[in-house]
């Protein structure tokens, strides 16, 4: 075990040592995997905030209950029970067609369309529940608007949740072309960690050579080329999570500029520790992989005589 | 130890290398492999170092055929043999200490133990004041005298040197010549590819001797005479 360590810690040493004398190099695969990485990580960011956004939308998916015309108070108090016991509702209020021809009344003469309003001889309103689910969902959403519309008295159920489905479509877009983003960068990744690995295996061939005649075993000669690859992804993700870092910091301000705008709160948070777990760790996977698949074939091709 | 049983090697488009070569070597023995440049003799080392596989015929090392070795099985085969070459195969971008330790580390011997066995082989071939040079500040016969010590370094039980007094003068060839005696006297199993006479010395030795790929009967040099 303890040789086992070793022998780790002796490979993961050489290549810093290679590494140090390597410094551009080092740097620049490195900031190549970094900006492979931003890109997504942008996108990810602004779709990830934007579901945030669907979120406080919540309080605008509201579903209008509006009852019978003739409902008398009786059936508007059973329908408050059953709502009551509803577990899909988060909260519900009644406005009653009196409160209603008041409110319409009011709002008619501040606007100054009195005339129309006026015009009516009796209230045409009826008593409605205005009530908001739980989740903002859209299909779940419609299923409880379906169930409020089978309740005896009610006339009409109406889900204001245009937005929420439309909002909610366009991210699951977003999300599916971030993922084929990221896949067609990892692919990249893959091959440009694998072609300087290959290179850098080119150069230690003499190393290569005279560690095989003397007994070397492939996983002994393959490790340290791991080990770049795993540590070129390292840094490189370090990397990603400070340019990613800056782009957030730079754009804020518009972003917070804009969101005044729609009098929301909405901001890019300076940090999101678990993008940037995945971003480090989806960076050392593709490191390693690269260099994984390039470095057997590249050893084997190296002949010794 | 080592038995070659009608060995043949044919490399892909070229004549025969070796034709039809029988052969047993014993543990301890010391044996000069000599022959013309071309005749095998090169050949005749990787095959016994698990280098090359033979065309037909078998090679047997310790009573294990190497043509029947897997891939997987011939790393461990090679640390057997401490092996030596014409051209050193040194690596030029370590000091002398740390091309040495590279078969300890490959043997998983690092730390206080792995530096004792390197200033032990480095101070047998009279290198050790030069630990911390880099080879290539090296004369031709220190060079050749640290990939020795690289060779020996995890004791192995078989040295081969193909052409190792190739590049030397005579002076540097007789020493080197003396540290392989060296190591015959304490049991190593030596066997020395040369095309010169000269690097021999004076001492009962057996001689391979090839010619175009096949083996001559030869007699034992005698004082440094020997007839092919």
């Amino acid at each position: 075990m303890i040789n086992w360590l070793n022998q780790h810690a002796q490979a993961i040493k050489l290549v810093l040592t290679r590494m140090h004398y390597n410094k551009l190099s080092t740097f620049m695969i490195s900031l190549v995997i970094a900006v492979a990485m931003c890109v997504p990580g942008v996108f990810y960011m602004g779709v990830d905030h934007l579901s945030k956004l669907s979120n406080h939308m919540q309080d605008e998916t509201e579903i209008s209950l509006f009852l019978k015309l003739d409902a008398s108070p009786n059936v508007a108090s059973e329908i408050d029970a059953a709502l009551a016991k509803n577990t899909a509702i988060k909260q519900y209020h009644l406005v009653t067609k009196d409160q209603a021809w008041k409110d319409l009344k009011a709002k008619a003469e501040s606007n100054k369309i009195d005339n129309e309003v006026s015009q009516l001889t009796k209230n045409p309103l009826p008593d409605a529940f205005f009530i908001q689910a739980k989740s903002a969902d859209p299909a779940a959403l419609e299923t409880l608007k379906n169930e409020l519309q089978g309740i005896p008295g009610v006339d009409q159920a109406v889900l204001n949740a245009e937005w929420a489905k439309r909002l909610s479509s366009i991210l699951a877009l977003g999300t599916k072309i971030i993922l084929f983003i990221a896949a067609l960068l990892a692919l990249a990744l893959l091959v440009i960690i694998g072609n300087t690995v290959r290179m850098q295996i080119l150069t230690q061939k003499e190393e290569i050579i005279v560690s095989k005649l003397i007994g070397a075993t492939t996983s002994f000669i393959r490790t340290p080329f791991l080990y770049a690859g795993m540590i070129y992804g390292l840094f490189g993700g370090i990397l990603a999570i400070v340019i990613l870092t800056l782009i957030v910091q730079l754009y804020n301000q518009s972003v917070t500029q804009l969101s005044n705008l729609y009098s929301s709160d909405f901001s890019l948070p300076w940090f999101n520790i678990p993008l940037y777990i995945a971003i480090i760790i989806s960076s050392i996977l593709i490191g390693w992989l690269g260099s994984y698949l390039s470095v057997t074939r590249s050893i084997a091709a190296i002949k010794i005589d | 130890m080592i038995k070659f049983d009608h060995v043949t090697k044919r490399y892909p488009g070229s004549d025969e290398a070796l034709t039809n070569v029988s052969f047993t070597i014993e543990a301890g023995e010391m044996v000069f492999v000599t022959g013309h440049s071309g005749a095998g003799k090169s050949t005749l080392l990787k095959l016994i170092a698990a280098i090359e596989r033979p065309t037909s015929g078998t090679v047997l090392i310790a009573n294990q055929n190497i043509s029947q070795l897997k891939p997987s099985a011939i790393p461990y085969m090679r640390r057997r043999f401490g092996l030596i070459f014409q051209d050193h195969k040194l690596l030029y971008d370590r000091n002398c200490f740390e091309n040495v330790i590279l078969p300890l580390h490959i043997n998983d011997i690092t730390g206080l133990d792995a530096a004792k066995r390197v200033r032990a082989a480095l101070d047998k071939v009279g290198l050790l004041h030069k630990e911390k040079a880099m080879p290539i500040t090296l004369s031709g016969g220190e060079q050749q005298r640290l990939a020795i010590a690289r060779a020996v370094v995890s004791r192995p039980s078989i040295l081969i040197a193909d052409e190792p007094t190739g590049n030397l003068d005579a002076s540097y060839a007789a020493e080197i010549m003396n540290i392989f005696q060296a190591f015959h006297q304490v049991g190593v199993t030596v066997i020395v590819a040369t095309h010169d006479a000269l690097g021999m010395s004076a001492s009962h030795n057996r001689v391979l001797h090839l010619d175009h790929g096949q083996l001559k009967p030869t007699d034992f040099i005698q004082n440094g005479n020997f007839t092919a």
